[in-house]
């Protein structure tokens, strides 16, 4: 997996190389994308993901057909729940290969005269429980392809809220589908890690008075 | 020993001239009561041009968080402001309401809102083009209300959080399309965090000039990124496209991971070009302030990163993030450098979080 990771993005930092030679970035509007920009939030016993997608004016009409099934010019509950399951399925995330189940934990979709103006965001949040992972380094491997065909994606991952969880490094795919997380994970807590030693050192202790104790009852 | 006198004088000059002089009043807080003391008057003047329902309009609780986070690139009818409407107001008022501005903000500051204000106002009239045409799809002719996108200088509102005060905390808020002044002031300290200048068109004329709302912005930064070698531009450069903002609108306490160069891996000279850049930005807001922030990020600059995605040839679109402990800019051309976002933020002090909890 990290293996053919890294052939995609040398590929993908060519295709970039290729793409700012040719100036096609530069003539790329967003107005003609489906942006979609995520937030990895990495903690030591879960990944929470803020997905964002904002459809541009010029392919507002495209997701609008895609969400309101009924065409009834408006979005109901079940059509929306529909195309957030819809989104949430085209998303995978692993760590060290091990893949992770993502639930969707909420959604807001915006007036349909916002998104036809190319200005309304829907959010959708997420969350993937971890497995129990060991202390060290550990590789967080998201990906998106809702809609590549006419997207636009950021990914990036939040400072961790939690001290136990340090970024390494970010590494991405050309169009930012594919983010890959380097971080590292400390062990459970500070006091965890040094209470061994306490305890050894409390046992040494107590087994140094007792020793002492009887060698003082012995020279009286 | 004349001439010795006249060398020594010259070299008192130079330490002590008025520029060095000058920056060192703007930072102190005698400019800064100063400063406060003339943008608290000016305020006090907008709300007497106003009569009571023009006071409501623009007067908000200090806590109201939902008029606070009320700020967004996007133009009113799709994202609705409130306040006071400058369209809505006299002659008198309004020009109230620019001596508040140009108080509230440095010169350069203040420039850079009038023009992201006239570059909305060709934006109505032309589309966008200069040779004119329709504006943006929704947008009716001239601009309208409470339909699709309106735009232009009548669009931007005005609004007070707390009553302006020389010592207690309160904020002024300004904005409409591509522009967002949140200026909280808390007696002679200030932050203008979350702010957000941007344009469409980012170039046009008027009255025979060129005129470049953000164009400090993009020629320091190209300066910068032509200034690294390869091995440096190697760890400034992502090898991802960044479409738009990261930070915009609506992201309010979050902070993400740095990328690009570290600055301590930067030249003396190429540090001083990454403030250069900086400065487009903290130095919007009135110069007594703006050298104080400017300090603050100068003592943190070996823990700020510059990254850049896109072309390196200055004419092109390209995006930039600068980012340090206290500090977050992002410049996002939206696919054409002539349509630009970019935002203004500080993770530790948006909206005077810091001030206003003292």
């Amino acid at each position: 997996m990290a293996r053919s990771w890294r052939r995609s993005r040398s590929r993908a930092a060519a295709a970039l190389a290729l793409a700012l030679l040719a100036g096609t970035v530069a003539s790329a509007h967003r107005r003609d994308e489906y942006l979609q920009a995520s937030r990895i939030a990495i903690g030591p016993d879960r990944v929470g993901i803020e997905l964002d997608l904002t459809p541009g004016i010029s392919v507002a009409d495209r997701i609008l057909a895609d969400i309101d099934a009924d065409r009834s010019g408006s979005i109901g509950d079940e059509e929306a729940q529909l195309y957030v399951s819809r989104v949430a399925g085209a998303l995978s995330v692993d760590v060290d290969g091990a893949p992770l189940a993502v639930h969707v934990t909420g959604s807001a979709f915006p007036a349909v005269e916002a998104m036809r103006n190319g200005e309304g965001t829907i959010r959708i949040a997420m969350t993937a429980p971890m497995p129990a992972l060991a202390g060290g380094v550990h590789r967080l491997h998201y990906r998106n392809t809702h809609r590549q065909e006419l997207s636009a994606y950021l990914a990036n991952a939040l400072v961790p809220d939690s001290d136990r969880v340090a970024i390494g490094s970010q590494d991405r795919d050309v169009e930012q589908r594919d983010l890959v997380v380097e971080y590292r994970l400390r062990g459970e807590t500070v006091f965890a890690v040094s209470l061994w030693p306490a305890l050894a050192a409390g046992l040494a202790l107590a087994g140094l008075a007792v020793v002492c104790r009887r060698s003082i009852n012995l020279l009286a | 020993m004349r001439n010795l006198f006249l060398a020594l004088l010259a070299l008192l000059g130079l330490t002590f001239g008025p520029a060095r002089h000058e920056t060192q009043q703007r930072g102190t807080p005698g400019a800064a009561s100063e400063a406060t003391t003339r943008i608290v008057a000016a305020a006090r003047g907008v709300l007497t041009s106003l009569d009571d329902a023009g006071r409501a309009k623009v007067q908000f609780a200090f806590d109201d968080a939902a008029q606070r986070t009320r700020w967004s690139n996007l133009p009113t009818g799709i994202f609705p402001r409130q306040g006071l409407r400058l369209g809505d107001l006299t002659a008198a008022q309004r020009a109230a309401v620019m001596t508040l501005l140009e108080a509230a903000l440095s010169a350069n500051g203040y420039r850079k809102v009038n023009e992201i204000m006239r570059g909305d106002e060709m934006l109505r009239t032309t589309g966008g083009r200069p040779g004119g045409g329709a504006p943006p799809r929704g947008g009716p002719p001239g601009g309208g209300r409470g339909g699709g996108p309106t735009f232009g200088t009548d669009e931007y509102y005005l609004a007070f959080l707390g009553t302006p005060s020389p010592t207690t905390p309160w904020m002024l808020q300004f904005g409409g399309h591509h522009l967002a002044i949140n200026l909280t002031l808390a007696g002679t300290q200030a932050s203008m965090t979350p702010s957000l200048p941007a344009a469409q068109p980012a170039t046009y004329m008027f009255e025979g000039k060129e005129i470049r709302p953000l164009g400090r912005e993009n020629d320091t930064a190209f300066a910068l990124i032509n200034a690294l070698d390869a091995s440096q531009r190697s760890q400034a450069i992502l090898n991802s496209r960044v479409a738009d903002l990261v930070l915009g609108p609506g992201q309010d306490g979050k902070t993400i991971q740095p990328e690009g160069i570290r600055a301590s891996a930067l030249s003396s000279a190429q540090q001083t070009m990454l403030l250069d850049i900086v400065r487009e930005w903290a130095g919007i807001v009135n110069d007594a302030f703006a050298a104080p922030r400017m300090a603050e990020i100068r003592a943190n600059l070996t823990q700020t990163y510059f990254a850049w995605s896109g072309p390196t040839t200055n004419g092109s679109a390209a995006y930039f993030r600068v980012q340090g402990p206290t500090l977050v800019i992002e410049y996002a051309p939206q696919g054409s450098v002539d349509h630009i976002h970019t935002i203004y933020r500080d993770p530790t002090n948006d909206y005077g979080a810091k001030l206003a909890s003292k």
